[in-house]
Parts: C-alpha cells; structure tokens; sequence
C-alpha cells in the first residue's frame, strides 16, 4: 500500500510543470556560478601563489637575523566554492616576527585585487541552494494536504484502510525523492567541473566534506518541505496556505537573517575593556623599557644607544608600534650595517652582549602581552561573532548556512586554524633563533662576515584541519536540522490525526 | 469602467491574507530602518565632523608657504549623506577619504605632496556574519519586488480558471479596459502599505532631535519614492504578463519566482564577477614595483646632475625644484592610473549588471541618496578639484610675493612670506542634484524601457489570449 502511495504521489510530482522549470533553472545557475567561482579561485590561487613568492625573496633579501621578515600567506579554500563564508573576507596575510604573537586581528590582505570589487556581492553554491531549494521544497509542499482536501481526494484516499501517519510518509518520502534529482544533479555536476577544471585537485577528505554538505542539503530541504506541510495541514485553502508559505518563506530566507543582526546585537565593541588590556600590556612594555636602559646605562660604554655609536651603510631601525583599537604594541627593531668599520671592532662584543640580554626578554613581553591582547580581543571580537551566529541559528537558513560552513572549513572557527598555525610558525621561528644562537650571533645585526642563510629556516605550510574536525564543527548544526525536522514531523502528525477531512 | 474594476480588485485585495501580511512586513522593516538610522546617523555625522576639524587644524597649523606647498592638505574627508537610511549603497567597502602628503625622497630631496586613495578594508575586525544592511534600497529591491509577483501571479489566470474572466469579458469591456483596471488595483494595494510605511519611516526620523531633514532632502525622497513606484509597476506588469500567459496559477507562481530570483538575487552577482575579469587594474604590488622603479630612476638622474651644480647654488636651486616637480607629478599620475584602472573595473562590471532592475534601481537610490560608488566617484572629482585649487593658491601666494625668485620647489627659491591660515582653501564634499540627473539617467531610462516593454508585451499578450 505504501509504495503504491508513494509511486501515485512520485509521478504526480515529476510529471508536473514546476518540477521540469526547478530542475533546468537550477542546473543553469549551478553551472553558471560553478565556472565563475573556480575562476575566481583560480585566480586567488595565483595571486597566493605570487605572495608567497615575493614573501619568500623579501626574505631571502633580508642578510640579517633581526631584520628577517616572515610574512606568511593563507591559501585560499578549494571548498569555499561550496560556501565562501569568511574566506575571502578575511585577511590572508600576517607578519611572523619574534617581537610579538600574531592573531587574527593582526592580518592583512595582499594587495593583489582591486579592493572596491567588495562593493558587489558575491555568491556561492550553498547560497543558491539556500534560496532556490528552499522556494521549491515549500511550492512542492503547499498543497500536498490543502490541496487533496479542497479536491476531496483525501476523504477518498482515507476510506482505504491505510493509516494518516503512512499517507504523509508517503508523500514526503515521494517530494522528497523529486526535490533530490535537482539537487543530487547539481552536486555531480559541481564536482565534474571542479575535476575538470585542471588547477583544482580534489583528494578523498574533500569529497568526504562535500559529502557532509550533500547532507546538510538533504537536511535543509526536508526541514523547509516540513514547513510547507505544516503550513499545507492547518490551512483549509490552498491559496491561503500558497500565500502563507511565501511569506515564510521570504521571512525565513530574505528578512530574519539580515534583520536579527541590527536587531539584536550591540555594535560598538567595549571601549574599557580594551583600554585596561591596554593599560596592562603598556605596563608589561614599559618594564621591558626600563630594563633595556638599565642595561644599556650599566654597559661600560655610555650612552643609551643599543648600537654603541656604530655606523656603516644602513643602520637601525626602532619603532614603538601602538595601536589602541588592536591593542597592538610592540617593539620593532632591526639592524643592517653593510660595512662595519675597523674602529668599532671592539664594540661588537658589547653590542653582542646587548642583543643575548635584550631579546629573550622582548619574547618573553611579547608572550605575556599576548596573553592578556588574545582574552580581551576574544571577549570583544570574537564573542559577539559567535552570539551573532546563535541568533542566525534560529531561522533553518543560519543552521545550514553554519553546517555548511563547518564542513568547508571557512567558518570562523576553521579560519581561526591558521592564526593558530601562524602562532606556532613563530614559535618556531624563535626555536629557530635559539638553535642558531642568532641573538648573540655577529650576523644579527651586520652582514660584513657572511649573511644568513636563510634556506635552513622551517618553512611556513598550512595544513586545514583534517575531515574528522569538520564532522565534528558541522554536527551540531547538522543535528539541530535533524532536530527541527522531527519535531516538525511530530506537529504535522498530530495535526493531521486530530483534523476533519 | 475602469474605475469599477480597479474598485473590485481593490476590495479583493484590501480584505487578502496577503495585503496584511505584505503590510505587517513593510512596517516592520521600515520601522526597524527609522530606529537603526535614528541611533546611527548622530554618531555618523560627529565622527565626520570630528574628522573634518581635526585636519582642519593641522592645515591651519601651517604658516609658511613652502611648508604649505609641501605638506599638502592631508586628510580630505567624503561628507556622509543625511540619506543613509534609503541605500547604504556599500559604503563600507569605499574609503571615506583620501589624502595629499608628501611621501617621496628623491636622494635628500623631499617632493611635493601627491593626492592618495586608500583602500577600504573595513572587516579586519569585524567577524560579524556578512548581511545586507536593511535599508529602502532592500525594501524596495528585495521585498516590494517579491510582493508585487504575490500580487499578481493569479490576477488574470485565476480568473481564467474559475471562469470569471469569460463573464467579465462577455459585457462590452475592451480587453486593455481590463487589464488597466487590474494594473492599476494591484499598484493601489500595494502602494498602500507601501507609502504608510514609508511614511512612518520618515515620521520616526524626522521626530529625532539630531536628524534634520531640509527642503534638498525632501526633493529627492520624493523623487525616490517615484522612482520606487516605477520599479513597483515593473514587477506588476512581469507579474500581469506571465499570469496572462499561464493557464494555471501555481505555475505562473514558480515561473516569477524563479525569474524573481535569477534576476534579483543571483544575476547581479554572476554577472559582475564575470564581467569584473576583463580587466585587471594594476595590483598592489605591481603599483610598488614601479613606484620604487620611478623614484630609484629619478634618484640616479638627480644623483648625477649633483656635481655639476658644485658650487652654483642658483643652479643647484632650478634642478632641485625640476627634480622635486618632477617627482610630484609621477607620484601623482602614478597613483591617478591605479584608482583609474580600479574604477574602470567597476564601471565595467556595473554596466553589465543593469540586466537587472534590483542594479537599476539600487543605482538610481544611490544616485539620489548620494552613496556608493556614484557618489564616491564624484566624492573623487571634488577631491580633484580641491587639489587644483590648493596648487594654484600657492603659485597664487608665491607670484603675488615680489621678493620670491619665483621657483616652486625648493624653500630658497619661494616666497618667505607668512601665509594667513584662513586664506588656505578648505575642501568641501558637495552634492548636486543637477549632476545626480545626468548619472541616473541611463539607469532611468532602462527602467522605464524595461516597463514599457514589459507592459507593451502583456496587452499583446492579454489580447491574444483565447478564454
């Protein structure tokens, strides 16, 4: 009885009109966005790609330790052709130095694309899903009761001995087959032109992510069907469930998201919270301050210059950096004398007794002023991001959108992974340092006995986090979506045990 | 007659599901737009005016005229539009200045300043989830779009199913008597709600103490909101033209709403990442590249020419000031063909996009309001104006000084002269709404294109049809 159901219900739905126009008009702005996204990450790749370079000979140009300047890159995401999230967004390009601990907050773009190009938006595969399967899964759902009921097949189809709860199996299980051609279709034919396209290359773990978002797909479309027929049980009439379901639907899709935002969320970041982190790092900074000179005034040579009168070529750079809405501050310092003279041979000692002092207590600010910069940026940035997430989660849209983006890795807790990969890089760097007693070493501030070289430094490489951690970032979303669908499925149920035919 | 059957359809519509819904909507997110801009925009305003005097002061600090040629006018700051509810226009994706400093070191000689155009990266900091800012232009665009396709998908091919269109037909009624009278209801019902809500929106702002609102403004809200209605009776007749066309109303549904979403939502931005890769402008790096390539040219040049001047300081004063001018205009022209590759680039991709009529009529708001790119670019022309002006001031000062040798470039050779600070040209961001018909109008044409043919299809359409 139950596949008979479901085959009356399967044929009525393909053989429709609607059905036919969903199937083409989605396959088209599939293939459409599909190629203008891998171009476009195409040339994202390339412009890494050159950054990486240029970084790599800014290096390699660098001949002393303290004027080394590691600038490293974050690829760009293949999947964020799936959902771009904050990919693109945010920036992909942070300085390594040992003098301070980069974050999130310390990026930068590389400036390799025309930066007004932001003033267009730009689209994805999952936002095309979010907006298109969602109108069709409630135009295939609207009248799956109302309209039986206006046409009195219902009352037929229940004089039969067949259960209510087995007639709307059968009807979701026959909508849901007919919606999933379209988007199974689409998915495949995402993927033929990723694998033909010849820079992308895709391994096993990517087609396990798409697989995850193949399945959150699956999970929005029967959340938004559930909807539909919800709407479909309480309404006598189809026009008014038609009606209903549009504006749903454009509450759902098109208003809840943008406006919760504005809404809900307090959009100046608290301004004394970060001036006492500020206040606390300044402190840790002014004490390292108070040593170097004490050190300096101690050394038999007077004066309070760390280069103790040395010249030739180039020289010294010092800087205080502060920066109060990033609570950066630091103190950058790097030297280059091309030809140190004969004269000043005998400060080179003092210079190198300087340098043994003075860095390892620049690290250690850097470390302790990073501890207090991470908790107050994370509690006035990051926290509300997350708040904003949970508010978006209310509307099925922001749970897909949230699970989609776990499983890509451009969320915002995959992007973090890099910032996390920077901070050990330059953990690394300063292991590095230590190895080759760089501090003390004459080639940290003059090149005139032979340069570093630099091809002994551990290079940067990003490795995203592997398939597990994004199973593990998208199940929440994912079951929240599997949540919404029961207990809808539950209240459809009840109602429809409960009302008149 | 007609009057008799846009009263019918009116009073159908007035007592529908959908007018209470389409009206709860326009008033909640017009009422959500009034608040936000009443909490904005007084913060807005003060940051730009704390902006504005700050430079001021830093200009004004200035007395000597060679000091005054060098340094430049520092930061030039883009006015905010008291607008701002209507379309935010992606504001925060341009920047809101752009500055004139001397940079450039040719060997030991500091060049003149040259005008800057900073790029915008606004979301460093921000890790908010992206969302479209809840303005008119989404209101209109979005929402008032969507409600016009709910309106009349059924209008003509429900009564065609239920039979009633043969009735009406059947009295002696010409047909584009009907399809006028339907038009005609739908833009009744919807502008209903529509105007209320605006006008509540206004009333809300108007009402705050720190918003003030002149007779310029006015003149372009209503020149907006006609514009709105034009946009309104394109979706009608879209709306008229595929109900007419379909025997049956669920599919006349999915047909606009599948054209809804492909021209409103997706369209937009396909077509301008396509058309965006036609050109590439000058990257960042590339821009360095010759940056250091010009200044490292000019240092060898100025370098060589050095020992002939030995001991000619009048000499060495004429090649210090070629060599300092020099250097100004490659910076200048420099950086001028970056934003001009850059605004090309979009201007491209922009044209594309008016396939669209949300582009149309998010350009057309843009123009009026006075954000977005439209604007910027004449926020950028003000700004090249402003440069001319305080070049010439200072030739100006320097040739009314009979001490000065007349030589701009270098302190010896220009006037010693105390400058008073309040003569120095200030910049102001200006709009004018004589220039904002000459950019709408392509845009305005489109639409009303757009409309006529869309409108000229459905009464061929409508009268065609067999009952």
């Amino acid at each position: 009885m139950l596949s008979t159901l479901i085959r009356r219900e399967l044929l009525d739905n393909l053989m429709t009109f609607r059905f036919i126009v969903v199937f083409i008009i989605m396959l088209l702005l599939v293939v459409a966005n599909t190629s203008v996204l891998i171009r476009d990450y195409d040339r994202r790749l390339a412009s890494y790609n050159s950054a990486v370079k240029s970084n790599h000979d800014r290096l390699l140009e660098s001949r002393t330790y303290s004027s080394g300047s590691f600038a490293v890159v974050r690829p760009p995401n293949l999947l964020s052709i799936f959902n771009a999230g904050l990919d693109k967004r945010l920036s992909n390009e942070i300085f390594v130095s040992y003098g301070f601990v980069p974050t999130l907050y310390d990026g930068q773009k590389h400036g390799s694309t025309n930066p007004l190009l932001n003033l267009f938006s730009s689209i994805d595969i999952v936002f095309i899903f979010e907006v298109v399967l969602s109108l069709m899964s409630l135009i295939f759902a609207y009248d799956a009761l109302a309209g039986e009921r206006e046409r009195g097949t219902l009352r037929l189809v229940l004089t039969h001995p067949v259960s209510r709860g087995k007639i709307l199996f059968a009807k979701y299980i026959s909508a849901m087959l007919c919606l999933l051609i379209p988007l199974l279709m689409s998915f495949l034919l995402v993927v033929i032109l990723l694998m033909t396209s010849s820079i992308v290359s895709l391994k096993v773990d990517d087609f396990l992510r798409i697989g995850g978002i193949v399945l959150s797909s699956i999970a929005y479309l029967s959340a938004f069907y559930f909807i539909g027929m919800l709407i479909s049980v309480i309404t006598r009439r189809t026009s008014t469930a038609l009606m209903l379901a549009m504006f749903v639907w454009a509450f759902l899709v098109l208003v809840y998201p943008n406006v919760i935002l504005v809404t809900v969320t307090p959009a100046q970041p608290s301004q004394e919270r970060l001036a006492s982190a500020f206040n606390q790092i300044e402190q840790i900074w002014d004490e390292f301050e108070r040593e170097r000179k004490d050190f300096l005034a101690n050394d038999p040579i007077p004066g309070e210059e760390s280069h103790f009168g040395m010249q030739g070529g180039s020289g010294l750079f010092e800087k205080w950096y502060k920066d109060k809405s990033s609570l950066l501050f630091t103190y950058i310092a790097a030297s280059y004398i091309n030809k140190l003279d004969d004269e000043f041979e005998p400060q080179v000692p003092h210079v190198q007794n300087y340098y043994r002092f003075v860095i390892p207590r620049k690290i250690d600010a850097a470390e302790r002023s990073w501890l207090v910069r991470k908790q107050a940026l994370e509690s006035v940035y990051f926290r509300p991001a997350i708040v904003d997430r949970i508010f978006l989660r209310l509307s099925p849209v922001g749970m897909y959108d949230a699970a989609t983006q776990a499983w890509a890795g451009t969320d915002l807790i995959g992007l973090r992974d890099f910032y996390e990969a920077t901070r050990k890089y330059q953990r690394t760097v300063i292991d590095y340092f230590y190895d080759k007693n760089a501090f003390e070493d004459r080639k940290w501030f003059s090149p005139d006995k032979g340069s570093v070289d630099w091809n002994s430094l551990p290079q940067f490489s990003f490795q995203r986090s592997v398939v597990d951690i994004n199973a593990k970032r998208a199940l929440p979303d994912l079951l929240l979506l599997l949540m919404m669908n029961l207990i809808l499925f539950f209240i459809i149920f009840l109602v429809f045990q409960r009302s008149e035919v | 007659m007609i009057w008799h059957i846009t009263k019918r359809e009116l009073y159908d519509n007035l007592n529908s599901l959908r007018f209470a819904l389409a009206t709860l909507l326009l008033f909640v997110l017009m009422l959500i737009n009034a608040v936000i801009h009443v909490q904005e925009h007084p913060e807005r305003m003060q940051k730009y005016h704390d902006a504005t005097t700050n430079s001021l002061n830093t200009l004004r600090s200035q007395t000597d005229l060679f000091s005054i040629a060098q340094e430049g006018p520092g930061n030039l700051y883009k006015k905010p539009s008291s607008l701002y509810f209507c379309e935010e226009g992606g504001d925060i994706f341009l920047p809101d200045y752009a500055y004139g400093i001397a940079r450039v070191q040719i060997a030991n000689l500091r060049t003149f300043w040259s005008l800057y155009y900073p790029a915008a990266f606004p979301n460093v900091f921000n890790l908010r989830p992206d969302t479209v800012k809840v303005d008119w232009g989404f209101v209109i665009g979005y929402v008032l779009s969507l409600i016009a396709i709910l309106f009349t998908f059924d209008s003509i091919s429900s009564e065609r199913e239920r039979g009633t269109l043969r009735l009406m037909l059947s009295n002696s009624v010409p047909r584009h008597t009907v399809l006028i009278g339907k038009f005609l209801g739908a833009l009744v019902s919807i502008s209903i709600p529509f105007t209320l809500a605006i006008l509540m929106n206004l009333l809300v702002i108007s009402m705050s103490r720190d918003i003030d609102l002149g007779v310029d403004v006015w003149i372009r809200l209503s020149i907006i909101f006609i514009i709105a209605i034009l946009y309104l009776c394109l979706f009608i007749a879209l709306g008229l033209l595929v109900s007419s066309s379909v025997q049956n109303s669920v599919a006349s549904l999915v047909i606009l709403l599948l054209t809804w979403c492909v021209f409103v939502v997706f369209v937009p931005s396909t077509l301008s990442s396509i058309a965006s890769s036609f050109s590439t402008p000058m990257t960042y790096d590339e821009y360095f590249k010759r940056r250091n390539q010009n200044i490292k040219e000019l240092t060898e040049e100025y370098v060589a020419l050095l020992p002939e001047t030995r001991g000619l300081p009048n000499k060495k004063i004429q090649i210090d000031s070629e060599y300092v001018i020099k250097g100004t205009e490659q910076e200048e022209r420099l950086s001028q063909e970056q934003l001009n590759q850059q605004l090309t680039q979009i201007e491209q991709a922009r044209s594309v996009t008016r396939i669209s009529p949300v582009t149309l009529i998010q350009h057309l708001l843009e123009v009026f309001v006075g954000t977005g790119f439209e604007r910027h670019q004449q926020f950028l022309e003000n700004v090249h104006r402003y440069a001319r002006e305080y070049r010439e001031f200072v030739t100006d000062m320097d040739r009314a000084d009979p001490d000065s040798l007349h030589i701009i470039g270098v302190r010896e050779g220009m006037s010693q002269k105390q400058v008073n600070p309040e003569s120095i040209p200030i910049f102001e961001d200006k709009l004018s709404l004589s220039r904002d018909f000459n950019a709408a109008a392509i845009d305005l044409f489109l639409l009303i294109l757009f409309f006529v043919v869309l409108m000229s299809a459905t009464y061929l359409r409508f009268v065609g049809i067999e009952i």
